[in-house]
């Protein structure tokens, strides 16, 4: 609570937005500031609220309690329409009695843009979005991604304050989905949009967005910046969800884990079994020889369980006290794969291991 | 149709059966009208005929009206399946032009010779079983004084409140011919602007020229509170309705619609037909059926009940005013345009 | 009957090539509709068709000789051109007065769900399981002088309205009575309606009339069309309510077909009338389809 008298208020300010279905609570109590120009990434499993979460943004569903407010005017209460917030569906949505041109004209229509601007525009839109030529297409006639990329077209072409993309990528194929998330980026960038993109796919997230919120059973788990995510998780679920990671178990006493002998400086207050997570490429590996440990590092020993040579990656799997461990190491070339079975020392610096409460 | 072909084979069948027992069992069909009719004319006259010939079986066939009648009759002209058939002269006539009936005569049906002359009817092969005549209908509720002329209906008192059955139903037709009549016309067969032009005096009043279900519960509703219809129907339902329902001869006078008996030309029957056609025309037919329903009796010999009588137009012949149906038929077109042109615009 | 019978006469276990060169199955799925529709519709149609061509007497008698009178008393009398026109005007707002009632009312049936939803479709179809005779006697009793409507306007001060026994009462009795055909017809149309699409084009800015206008009607034209054909027939070809409501003053094609019939006993004259309303309705048909062209 204290953050938002701290942070500066963003453009977008979602204050305790919270969605109830009966008993079932599919958005609890978010709050997120978004500055004017920011992309932001909701990143979550299936289900834990994101369309949810931007259909309450958009006007579509009404809050069971919070505020949404824009540029300082709340909104709460204002109809879709007045709004002024572009939304691409996870279904599309397109109007499948209008051609394309005309899907795309429509949202500059009702703002009743003169002719030729609207022409001009949704030529614009179309070409952006790769699909001049298909102009009278209806949306039956197009192919999936193709559907998608109108319904881009769509949101983008009215220039809303701010657009809301509900994994507006998720049909394309890997080299149309790189183009597009560029060019989402730099209209974004050059229109000062504030945007905020819904993806289950984190390097999406990862790649586009100033910041990303992961999402989890309707809850904020973590907001920060990519970098942030990725090396300070607080949260195990964001330690495993943002990029990879060994989830091991230990025992924490008086302010230490205890894992395969090695002692581990644990959170205050932690006690009795947690978990200790810690990135596949952040281990270090190396044949069982403690002498020349690294006093900045700290070690466990283990035996090769499986090493597989996967060309940019070396990856061995470590049994360490009965738990698997893997590893990944880049290959600089020369190295020799360690054959299952040998003894070799495991290495991290503090820094990258962390450890959370066990999961209830 | 189909029920009539289910009962026309059952009928068919029973004759069978019976005819293989007893030989001497014959049926007769006979086809009129439904409802209050046949409740009365099956106890009046079919039930008594019966009786009288228990070798014949009559059975009764309704139908809702005359054009139905005729029909069933042009549906059935290759194997007739029934004998006789009651219905209004008009349709008799076209039946008589399509061949469809056989011409009934003192010859093979005796009683015809006592008949009143105008029930004989000329190139018509059935002849007249029963005279109604057009009768002002009145709600003696709200009606107290009895109206006297049929221009009464234009009263303004009346507004919104008439009920007459229109053109193209006789009834409506009727009333032209006899306002045209009291108003100085002398030949309906050349024109009736005088009767068209009352009927367009009334008009504003009308409430509607389609009265349903029929217009004697209209007027007992109280829904309309005068109006036109036949004299029959309506002394029946003057006694159902407890004296609800008032009807009278207006000065004016009235007209006679004429129900015909006929023969149906190769009938299953025969001359058990032709048989129960001359019972029909018989004095004491004629007297049971004007007791039951007060349809003046077309048999002069018919010794009718005073009580009876009085409430038929037997007693006013003198204001009945005489129609050629037949000839009437050939001017109907004409006089019906008038009436949707002159008439009904005046209603709205 | 028969129609199935050459299917199952033919032998079970056809080489695959034999099959197709043999009777589409299209062919034989539809021969019994086709052979219900040559007896029940096309034969009485050509009866139809060559009864307008006999001789009608005026004393009603019909004779079986060929002649082109009626048709040409009928194109040449005026009243008929009137009576044709009157009776597309009124079927055409009745038709109209019925979408206008039924479209909200479909529209919400629509978007409601489970038992609810359920209560309310038996309440629209339920009129159906009476006959029109009985709801058109309802009318009367809401529409007469003293009905209903009339007392409660009475009751404020209001002179009574001419609420039936003319075109206002066919009207609004025929709309009743066609209601829950319009519904079932535009409920059946409504397949294409989808709320994401509506609420896509709120986002974009459209209030919710114009979200009607572009989104909802465009969307659900192929029920539009589907209920308006249905009911167009169904309202030229009525002549119970017609009769009930119109006090004689209401000139339909189908109470004139009635009155021919029944009353005045021209047959000829009635056939000729009926193949009329066939050429009515068959134009009806045209438009319909090319309507559905043009929104699909
Ligand atoms: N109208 C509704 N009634 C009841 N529950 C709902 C409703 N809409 C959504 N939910 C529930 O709310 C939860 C969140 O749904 P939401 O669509 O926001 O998920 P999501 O994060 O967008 O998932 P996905 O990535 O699969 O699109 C789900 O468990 C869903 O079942
Ligand atoms: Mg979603």
């Amino acid at each position: 609570m204290t953050s938002r008298t701290d942070a500066p208020e963003g453009f977008l300010s979602i204050r305790s937005l919270t969605k109830r279905y009966g008993d079932f609570v599919a958005v609890d109590n978010l709050d997120l500031e978004v500055p004017k120009g920011e992309l932001v990434a909701f990143l979550g499993p299936s289900g834990c609220g994101k369309t949810t979460s931007l259909r309450m943004i958009a006007g579509l569903v009404p809050a069971t309690s919070g505020r949404i407010v824009v540029g300082g005017g709340d909104l709460t209460e204002v109809a879709t329409h007045r709004r002024d917030m572009g939304l691409v569906f996870q279904s599309y949505a397109l109007f499948p009695h209008m051609s394309v041109a005309r899907n795309v004209a429509f949202g500059l229509e009702m703002r009743k843009v003169d002719k030729g601007e609207i022409a001009k525009r949704v030529k614009e839109a179309i070409a952006l979005v790769h699909l001049t030529g298909k102009e009278e297409h209806r949306p039956a006639q197009l192919s999936g991604g193709q559907q998608q990329r109108v319904a881009l077209a769509r949101a983008l072409v009215i220039r809303p304050s701010i657009l809301l993309l509900d994994e507006p990528l998720s049909n394309l194929d890997a080299k149309l989905r790189d183009e597009m998330r560029n060019e989402i980026r730099d209209i974004q960038k050059r229109l000062g949009i504030t945007a905020i993109f819904v993806t289950h796919d984190q390097v999406e997230a990862l790649t586009m967005c100033d910041k990303v919120v992961v999402m989890n059973q309707g809850r904020l788990e973590q907001l920060g910046t990519p970098v942030e995510l990725y090396e300070t998780p607080k949260t195990a679920f964001v330690a495993s969800f943002v990029g990879r990671s060994n989830r091991l178990t230990a025992v924490a006493r008086n302010g230490a884990a205890e894992f395969a002998g090695q002692r581990i400086a644990a959170p205050a207050g932690l006690e009795g079994p947690v978990q200790v997570m810690i990135r596949p490429h952040r281990l270090g590996l190396s044949p069982a020889s403690p002498a020349a440990a690294d006093p900045a590092r700290q070690q466990v020993t283990g035996t090769v369980a499986r090493a597989i040579f996967a060309g940019d990656i070396l990856q061995y799997d470590v049994d360490v006290g009965g738990q698997i461990v893997s590893v990944e190491l880049a290959t600089r070339g020369g190295e020799s794969v360690i054959e299952p079975g040998r003894p070799v020392t495991l290495s991290w610096r503090p820094q990258d291991i962390f450890i959370y409460g066990a999961a209830a | 149709m189909k029920t009539y072909a289910k009962i026309a084979i059952g009928a068919g069948l029973a004759t069978a059966l019976l005819s293989s027992t007893a030989m001497a069992q014959q049926t007769v069909t006979v086809m009129a009208y439904s409802g209050l009719f046949q409740e009365r004319y099956t106890k009046a006259v079919v039930e008594p005929f019966m009786k009288a010939n228990p070798g014949i079986k009559v059975e009764y066939f309704p139908m809702p009206n005359s054009a139905q009648m005729l029909g069933n009759l042009r549906a059935q002209k290759a194997a007739p399946q029934a004998d006789v058939v009651i219905m209004d002269v008009s349709v008799s006539k076209a039946a008589t032009d399509e061949k469809l009936l056989t011409k009934i005569d003192e010859k093979n049906t005796p009683n015809v010779a006592d008949l009143y002359p105008s029930a004989r009817i000329a190139d018509v092969d059935g002849v007249a079983v029963t005279f109604d005549n057009l009768v002002l209908l009145y709600n003696t509720d709200t009606v107290k004084e009895t109206p006297k002329s049929w221009m009464d209906l234009a009263d303004k008192k009346f507004a919104g409140k008439v009920a007459i059955p229109g053109m193209p139903d006789i009834q409506g037709l009727s009333l032209v011919l006899i306002t045209d009549k009291a108003r100085g016309g002398t030949d309906y067969l050349k024109n009736v602007d005088k009767g068209i032009a009352a009927l367009g005096e009334i008009a504003p009043n009308v409430q509607t020229w389609e009265p349903k279900p029929e217009v004697y519960v209209t007027i007992i509703s109280g829904q309309a509170t005068v109006g036109a219809g036949w004299n029959a129907r309506a002394q029946v339902n003057i006694d159902t309705s407890n004296g609800k329902l008032g009807a009278t001869l207006p000065k004016e006078g009235s007209v006679f619609q004429i129900n015909t008996i006929n023969q149906v030309a190769g009938g299953p029957g025969k001359d058990a037909g032709a048989k129960f056609i001359n019972y029909a025309l018989s004095p004491e037919a004629q007297k049971a059926f004007t007791e039951a329903m007060f349809y003046a009796p077309t048999n002069a010999k018919a010794q009718i009940s005073d009580a009876a009588i009085a409430r038929t137009a037997v007693k006013s012949m003198d204001k009945v005013i005489p129609v050629d149906w037949i000839a009437l038929a050939k001017v109907r077109e004409p006089i019906m345009d008038q009436w949707r042109r002159k008439v009904i615009p005046l209603s709205r | 009957m028969s129609a199935v019978a050459p299917a199952a006469a033919m032998p079970a276990p056809l080489p695959a090539a034999e099959r197709s060169s043999g009777l589409p199955l299209v062919v034989l799925l539809l021969l019994p509709i086709a052979l219900v529709n040559a007896f029940g519709f096309l034969a009485p149609v050509f009866n139809l068709l060559r009864m307008s061509f006999y001789e009608s007497q005026a004393t009603g008698a019909m004779v079986e000789v060929y002649t082109f009178a009626t048709w040409a008393s009928v194109l040449r009398d005026s009243f008929y051109a009137e009576l044709i026109l009157n009776s597309i005007l009124v079927s055409l707002g009745i038709t109209l007065m019925t979408l206008v009632c039924s479209y909200p009312i479909a529209l919400y049936l629509h978007r409601s769900s489970g038992t609810w939803r359920t209560i309310l479709l038996v309440l629209v179809i339920s009129p159906l399981l009476t006959s029109a005779v009985v709801r058109t006697y309802g009318w009367v009793a809401i529409l007469s002088e003293n009905g209903l409507v009339n007392n409660a306007l009475g009751a404020i001060g209001i002179a009574p309205l001419k609420l039936m026994f003319n075109k206002t009462g066919v009207v609004i009795g025929l709309t009743e009575i066609l209601m829950p055909y319009m519904i079932l017809a535009l409920l059946a149309g409504f397949g294409r309606l989808d709320p994401r699409v509506e609420e896509a084009a709120s986002t974009l800015g459209a209030p919710p009339w114009k979200v009607f206008r572009h989104i909802v009607v465009p969307l659900t034209m192929p029920g539009i069309a589907l209920g308006s054909l249905l009911c167009f027939v169904l309202a030229v070809s009525s002549f119970i309510t017609p009769k009930l409501l119109g006090g004689g003053r209401v000139f339909l094609l189908a109470t004139e077909i009635y009155d021919q019939a029944i009353v005045t006993l021209n047959w000829p004259l009635a056939a000729t009338l009926s193949i009329l309303v066939l050429v009515i309705f068959g134009g009806a048909l045209v438009l319909y389809t090319r309507a559905l062209r043009a929104i699909m």
